[in-house]
């Protein structure tokens, strides 16, 4: 290794060998890390290698010795198998994914025309912003209640904004592809002005010649986009579709206080439906674990498919 | 950059301020109105008879006073624990070179990728082996350990000289002292920025406090909402009013940080 080599490990990787020397060998570091090892095994890694080994059960979520169907049995994939013949899971399951298929592709969408209008470093842009990312410091609980008081049949907000159009009052929550839509307006309102920041960074790192060499050729503005705005944005976008997709198939807060699932199961996605199974049915953790490893496998497959394509482009 | 101009961008603005200042203003003026406005057909924008009632009555029902103890306490305690444990965890990964720095380092990474949505039932289990159900505690200690916290801290205390801590060692000072004098009052601005994101990210907390508390007097803030939204029937004037009282503390950390958080997330700090 070359001494410029090492220059540059050192720049990386923050630490001096010599600091190394006086150091000397010691626990320090193991001791200062202990806390935070400790606590992601106990609450995230030893529960995810619990919840597959549970996947291969047939059991009850507490084990009681008098409920003979509680106790653990070794099923090995079955529960895996049984899932495709569960309808409750594959419809939800079917509509996560259409969830995430349109839900994603909308907060992109709304975060690039917010950056756009809201990337150049003004004052008045700056005031704008924050209101726009503001959503983003609530629950989603309490971005669900929001928008279900907007979606009020008969005293909410956007049916009086129809009304003055004409329209008849709209049974936003009451109707399966109505409440649909609510979630998904929701979903996209609450994200939208993190997603907007993510943009707006990228945008802000784009080399201003290329638009004065754009402009001074004549370009149209429509050319300069897709030839130098959305190029170069991309990995700030794949950033946003990345965060976007985990957020989605997880989603689940806004539906509790907008719509609680309803009407009948219209609104039902994954995580409900897993929570219902395990803490609602009696005996079916095994089956909860199954759909929990489902999600994981998706979450998983779809991270390493886009790190791969940034990897692949970058 | 330039694709929008006035007018088109005038209107543009219009609309965004439309979208996003109205649903949670709508939330506040409602909260104001007496119960029989609130579901005055058609409804008045602004209140025709301002009243705090609705405020009143939620804080007067002596549990809602008890739910916002409880998530003060929870949402402080835990972002405390959480930017100790990032500022320890960092600094051992930004400043020591140790056997299996890199695997810890990544394994610490991973958790990004298991949101609690999907380890629910082994982490009920372990919750309840480890005596944490029913407890503040639980609430303080599970959520703690965070990728992003490490990683934002370890980011942040790669950038103080190596220099300092050597000539520290040079002196003898022990290593705690180094971390304590040293360490943690460079890295003061990247400590406030996660405090106030953990006390947000906290404070907002539903699945944690659904998942681990069941008796009421231990109930959050976002957990008394949720327990107020019954399937068929809701008490709007109750939940407007909760609603905003509960947005009010997260307010007001934004509007006295809104430069911090938001610069720091444009330093790689990401929402949970």
């Amino acid at each position: 290794m070359s001494g410029g080599d090492r220059m540059q490990l050192n720049a990386r990787g923050g630490s001096a060998a010599g600091l190394m020397r006086l150091a000397g060998r010691t626990s320090w570091p193991y001791f200062l890390l202990l806390p935070t090892v400790a606590l992601l095994f106990a609450f995230t890694l030893y529960p995810l290698l619990q919840g597959l080994w549970m996947s291969l059960f047939r059991r009850g979520l507490v084990v009681v010795p008098q409920v003979p169907e509680s106790i653990p049995v070794f099923v090995g994939f079955d529960n895996y198998l049984q899932l495709f013949a569960d309808k409750d899971f594959v419809v939800s399951l079917l509509r996560t994914v259409l969830f995430v298929a349109v839900a994603v592709p909308l907060q992109l969408a709304a975060a690039l025309g917010l950056a756009l209008l809201l990337a150049p470093q003004t004052r008045f842009n700056a005031v704008i912003r924050t209101i726009v990312f503001f959503p983003s410091m609530i629950s989603g609980l309490i971005i669900g209640v929001i928008w279900a008081w907007l979606f009020a049949r008969n005293s909410g907000l956007v049916n009086y904004g129809l009304s003055l159009l004409g329209i008849p009052a709209v049974p936003w929550l009451e109707q399966d592809q109505l409440a649909q839509i609510a979630i998904v307006v929701a979903w996209v309102w609450g994200g939208a002005g993190f997603n907007m920041m993510i943009l707006i960074a990228g945008l802000t790192a784009i080399p201003k010649d290329l638009y004065e060499a754009a402009a001074i050729d004549g370009t149209s503005p429509w050319r300069t986009f897709t030839r130098i705005t959305l190029p170069l944005l991309e990995p700030s976008i794949v950033v946003v579709a990345v965060l976007g997709v985990l957020g989605a198939f997880q989603v689940y807060e806004i539906v509790v206080s907008l719509t609680t699932g309803g009407p009948g199961r219209a609104t039902v996605f994954l995580v409900q439906n897993i929570y219902e199974t395990a803490f609602k049915k009696p005996n079916q953790a095994g089956l909860a674990a199954a759909q929990s490893g489902v999600l994981f496998v998706i979450l998983m497959v779809l991270t390493i498919l886009q790190l791969r394509v940034v990897r692949r482009r970058g | 950059m330039t694709l929008f101009r006035s007018p088109g961008r005038i209107a543009a603005i219009v609309v965004v301020l439309v979208l996003f200042v109205l649903p949670p203003l709508w939330l506040l003026l409602s909260a104001l109105k007496p119960q029989s406005e609130i579901f005055q057909w058609p409804p008045s924008l602004w209140p025709e008879h301002f009243t705090l009632e609705n405020f009143q009555k939620t804080i007067s029902r002596a549990n809602f006073g008890i739910y916002f103890l409880n998530s003060a306490i929870v949402s402080v305690s835990s972002a405390l624990l959480s930017v100790a444990m990032s500022v320890m965890a960092g600094y051992a990964l930004a400043k020591f070179r140790f056997k299996g720095d890199t695997v810890i380092f990544l394994l610490i990474m991973s958790a990004v990728m298991v949101p609690l949505q999907i380890v629910l039932i082994p982490v009920f289990l372990v919750l309840r082996d480890l005596g944490l159900l029913n407890t503040l505690w639980g609430l303080i200690i599970a959520p703690a350990a965070t990728p992003t916290g490490v990683f934002l801290m370890r980011q942040y205390i790669t950038s103080i000289p190596d220099n300092l801590i050597e000539a520290a060692r040079i002196e003898g000072t022990p290593e705690w002292r180094i971390l304590l004098r040293i360490i943690v009052p460079l890295a003061l601005p990247a400590i406030g920025t996660l405090l106030a994101f953990n006390r947000v990210w906290r404070w907002n907390d539903y699945l944690w406090p659904f998942l681990i508390i069941n008796q009421q007097e231990q109930w959050t803030v976002q957990l008394a909402i949720a327990n107020s939204i019954g399937r068929f029937s809701i008490n709007w004037p109750r939940l407007l009013s909760m609603t905003v009282l509960s947005i009010l503390p997260m307010l007001v950390i934004f509007i006295a940080l809104q430069k911090t958080l938001m610069n720091g997330l444009m330093a790689g700090a990401t929402k949970e």
